[in-house]
């Protein structure tokens, strides 16, 4: 559990501060787990996921992305997950994370949105394709909604972003 | 000494089918990269990428570096990335601004043009009687350089036809689609897409012309409605139909034109005019250049994309191009680059940036099928078993006009069969 720092006067409790840190480990888990209905359902309505293909990129909507999703997209893709036919994932990919270094930090001042920063490092095994490794630094803006946290939007920013990738089929 | 001589490379292209060596052989692929990629316009940049003189972008051309730069004069120059003295890269940052180019290796200087400027110990006896106007000296220009819409290709043998007559009537597509930017410009802007491959760089090339895949491959991105995503906001939101309402695939009826030199373009999926929410204002917007007939006319979007071989894509439905980077025989990068309409509302630029996430990034709905297959093919065509590939559909259907233009509909593989066509016509010349 994250120390609360010194000064702190965003009013999230220590028992907030382990829920949030337990959401960004419950995301990895669920994602490394294909659980992908329960990963839509941690983010909110108006969410967005976005990883950016600049490193220190500024803007989604001037600059490309590798991923750029708002709770519609994410849906599709996860449709699209879920299809028989997705031939990019047959056979399916296999990924394990470590995710480590998580920092609470009281962005907007107030108790209702805090974020949690965190470092990443994916591995990813699609039987017949090398083993590739993903890393970076992740921001998650967690929102109270409806009595719990959940993700209102995550940036996962990949040291490698600006490189060229075999196919991201599934979301990191 | 090549490993293939001109009928052995005859062999390889008939009518109907390619030979799976010209996909596989690595012999072939240093052969294109002589006879091919050194011998025909390729793309390089754009001129927006190098605003300001001493702007560059480095990049390459088959596999030799170059350096896209803006000299002090305005003119946009094409120079070999390597310096005269010991052959390193010069210039080793993708872009940026400089006034002069310094090799880390010895200290060699070079004006944007590339001539030598100077050289540390410049007074050392060694290099008396030095004559810096030498080009073998310099960082030497590529030997041809063009323009169209800004669009730069570069030619490393100073033989062949002029860029405006390689790309011949194909150029009506670029054209139009520089029309519909309502300044009569387009820049590049908002970065890039990356992707790699593990295959031969022409299975993309063929891709690009291949209407008849889309059903299988991209069977994933079909909505139980029989349509897929959006590719665009506005009325029609740019909806491909897949399947009618009793769930039987729909003859996509896209049909292919080829222009001579193995350049291509496919009709679009999307013709009917674009309506609604910001097209509104960029339709206003264009029809006070052009007349509101003429705009309603730009904004159809009749054409797909225009490939002009053999890198270079314009994708005219996502305002966007794309360019194909060999690596290897089997290892091939492929980058899109957003297109903004000078004069038209930024929020169609945006939207457009938000959409290509969609369609072509390596994370995209469409590409990373179209990859799996790419990936796929090489794997296969590993086989010795089965020598040909077919590009046999719509032989029968496809006729030609006095210009050389060739047509045809419905899921035709002409496109295919003509780019393999000049692929053979450029190998075997010696």
């Amino acid at each position: 559990m994250a120390a609360v720092p010194e000064g702190d006067k965003s009013g999230a409790t220590m028992a907030d501060r382990g829920t949030l840190e337990r959401i960004v480990f419950l995301e990895g888990e669920l994602l490394d787990g294909k659980r992908y209905e329960e990963w839509l359902d941690l983010y909110t309505d108006d969410a967005i996921y976005w990883v950016p293909a600049m490193p220190g990129q500024k803007s989604p909507e001037n600059h490309v992305s590798l991923f750029y999703d708002d709770k519609h997209t994410m849906l599709a893709r996860v449709t699209r997950l879920r299809h028989p036919e997705i031939h990019a994932q047959l056979p399916a990919s296999r990924t394990c994370r470590i995710i480590t270094n998580v920092a609470v930090e009281d962005a907007a001042g107030n108790a209702e949105s805090l974020d949690v920063t965190s470092s990443h490092m994916i591995v990813e095994y699609r039987p017949g394709s090398e083993q590739r490794i993903f890393a970076g630094r992740c921001r998650h803006t967690l929102r109270r909604d409806g009595g719990r946290w959940r993700i209102a939007r995550k940036r996962f920013d990949l040291i490698n972003c600006d490189s060229a990738f075999a196919a991201l089929t599934v979301p990191l | 000494m090549n490993a293939y001589s001109p009928s052995d490379l005859k062999a390889l292209v008939e009518e109907e089918r390619i030979h799976r060596k010209a996909f596989v052989d690595p012999d072939i692929f240093q052969m294109e990269m002589e006879r091919i990629f050194h011998r025909s316009w390729v793309y390089v940049g754009h001129v927006s990428q190098v605003p300001q003189p001493g702007d560059f972008f480095s990049t390459r051309i088959g596999r030799q570096p170059v350096l896209m730069v803006r000299h002090t004069d305005n003119s946009v120059r094409v120079l070999y990335n390597r310096c005269a003295h010991r052959g390193a890269r010069v210039v080793n940052e993708e872009c940026g601004n400089a006034k002069r180019f310094q090799c880390m290796y010895h200290g060699w200087v070079y004006r944007t043009d590339g001539t030598l400027a100077g050289l540390p110990m410049q007074a050392d006896e060694s290099v008396d009687g030095f004559d810096f106007s030498n080009p073998d000296l310099g960082m030497r220009p590529v030997a041809q350089v063009d323009q169209i819409h800004g669009f730069v290709f570069a030619n490393i043998s100073p033989d062949g036809p002029g860029l405006l007559d390689y790309i011949g009537e194909a150029r009506h597509a670029m054209d139009e689609f520089v029309a519909a930017a309502p300044d009569g410009e387009v820049e590049l802007a908002g970065g890039c897409h990356r992707y790699e491959y593990k295959g031969n760089w022409k299975h993309q090339l063929e891709n690009l012309t291949d209407t008849y895949h889309v059903i299988a491959t991209h069977a994933s991105t079909v909505d139980p409605d029989g349509k897929q995503f959006k590719r665009r906001s506005g009325t029609d939101g740019a909806e491909a139909r897949f399947y009618d309402d009793k769930k039987q695939p729909v003859i996509l009826d896209i049909g292919v034109s080829v222009y001579p030199h193995g350049h291509s373009s496919t009709e679009s999926m999307f013709p009917e005019a674009q309506t609604g929410g910001i097209w509104e204002e960029y339709r206003r917007i264009l029809a006070e250049k052009r007349g509101p007939e003429r705009a309603d006319e730009l904004l159809k979007q009749k054409i797909h994309n225009l490939t002009i071989f053999p890198t270079f894509d314009l994708l005219v439905v996502q305002n966007a191009i794309r360019v194909i980077y060999p690596i290897a025989v089997d290892r091939t990068e492929v980058r899109i680059y957003p297109i903004r309409m000078k004069g038209a509302p930024e929020a169609v630029f945006r939207e457009q940036v938000q959409y290509v996430n969609l369609t072509h990034s390596a994370s995209s709905f469409v590409q990373t099928d179209d990859l799996e297959a790419f990936d796929r093919i090489q794997v296969g065509l590993a086989t010795e078993a089965q020598d040909w590939v077919l590009a046999t559909r719509g032989r029968k259907r496809e006729r030609f006009d006095n210009r050389g233009v060739g047509h045809g509909n419905k899921t035709t593989e002409i496109g295919l069969r003509y780019l393999h066509r000049h692929w053979l016509e450029m190998m075997c010349a010696e």
